[in-house]
């Protein structure tokens, strides 16, 4: 059976693509599909770095696309997680060095080889974002509760259904306690404004850096709210058991519950 | 006093994040009615053939633009026409 190319996209740099990328492939991967994670940022890369193969790299994406190497070659096995695989970017290349009919072919060999392949879209819609988009057959949109995340975020799923992709959304870096007291935008605000299909809800979770520090998969983490998140969203996209989403609470202490209960008590 | 009883008693329009959900629904209506200057200039090509067939116009006065409103937007075209084509069927 045909594997699946699916590219995370946000129109916006800094939402945390390279880490959903990262985290939702490991969480495939230990479910036991054969997953590649490609990064397309060509000249900026940083899944490697992200996943910790930063110093495993002999050939790289442009070298598949360009027919240099076998995608075997350049497909970096994945030591602490079975059946993930790395596809670095080029970091000497720039944007234009491929074009849309080579990629169409590496979509190809990359459907034939894994069952999913995450593909991590640079920022911006330029050519970059174009070449990414060419190579998949869905896509995750992923947003901040921000305005300036928000609007970019429209703008892509915008491009995205003119190419008759109908992507889902992912909402990164939540912080409850914000959302509890209406100074951040709640998820509903946000499907209620973009009005696309809800893939999950990741908090913002300080062991998301801790694990870009070290390079150990953040879903590999004990205790890692972020990372129990990309495990049921990895669960969502195989369509197994399909848990349903987990909205980020903020846990207030008993005195401050008791107080809000009572409402009067200053 | 607590904000959260403040809140309670005077409603919650007082929440940043019901400023921001506003101010993206509004941008992401003015983001829809933009369009490039390229496809302006085609739009403008097509419409000159156009209405060529009936009229005579000047083609250098020929003027499109679209206007914007606070609740609304227009298409403007505006040209001079010098006579009127009377189709020999």
């Amino acid at each position: 059976m045909e594997g699946t190319n699916i590219v995370i996209t946000s129109g916006k740099g800094g939402v945390g693509k390279t880490t959903a990328t990262a985290s939702i492939g490991a969480a495939l991967a230990l479910t036991g599909k054969k997953v590649a994670v490609v990064d397309m940022d060509i000249g900026l890369r940083n899944l490697d770095v992200v996943m910790g193969l930063e110093n495993r790299i002999v050939f790289n994406v442009i070298d598949v696309i360009k027919k240099k190497c076998k995608l075997k070659q350049a497909s970096i096995r994945d030591r602490r997680v079975e059946n993930l695989y790395l596809i670095p970017a080029s970091q000497s290349d720039n944007k234009d060095a491929v074009n849309t009919q080579e990629i169409i072919e590496f979509a190809k060999i990359l459907r034939k080889e894994f069952d999913i392949s995450l593909i991590d879209c640079p920022a911006g819609i330029e050519k970059g974002f174009e070449n990414s988009v060419v190579a998949a057959d869905e896509a995750i949109v992923i947003c901040t509760p921000e305005v300036s995340s928000v609007r970019d975020a429209d703008r892509v799923i915008g491009l995205l259904l003119a190419r008759s992709i109908t992507p889902k959304l992912l909402i990164n870096r939540i912080i409850p306690k914000m959302v509890a007291r209406g100074d951040m935008l709640s998820h509903e605000d946000m499907v209620e404004v973009l009005s696309i299909e809800l893939l999950g809800l990741v908090e913002m979770d300080d062991k998301v850096v801790v694990s870009t520090n070290t390079g150990v998969p953040l879903v590999l983490q004990r205790n890692s709210n972020a990372g129990e998140a990309f495990h049921r969203i990895a669960a969502r996209l195989n369509g197994q058991n399909v848990p349903p989403i987990q909205v980020p609470r903020y846990r207030r202490g008993l005195f401050r519950k008791l107080r809000s209960f009572l409402g009067f008590i200053g | 006093m607590s904000s959260d009883f403040i809140r309670k008693v005077f409603g919650r329009s007082n929440d940043s994040k019901e400023v921001a959900k506003k101010r993206l629904k509004l941008a992401l209506i003015y983001d829809k009615l933009e369009i490039s200057n390229d496809i302006l200039s085609n739009l403008q090509d097509d419409m000159v053939t156009v209405i060529s067939r009936y009229f005579e116009i000047d083609r250098a006065a020929f003027k499109i633009d679209i206007h914007h409103a606070e609740d609304a937007s227009a298409l403007v075209v505006n040209t001079p026409i010098k006579a009127a084509k009377h189709s020999k069927h």
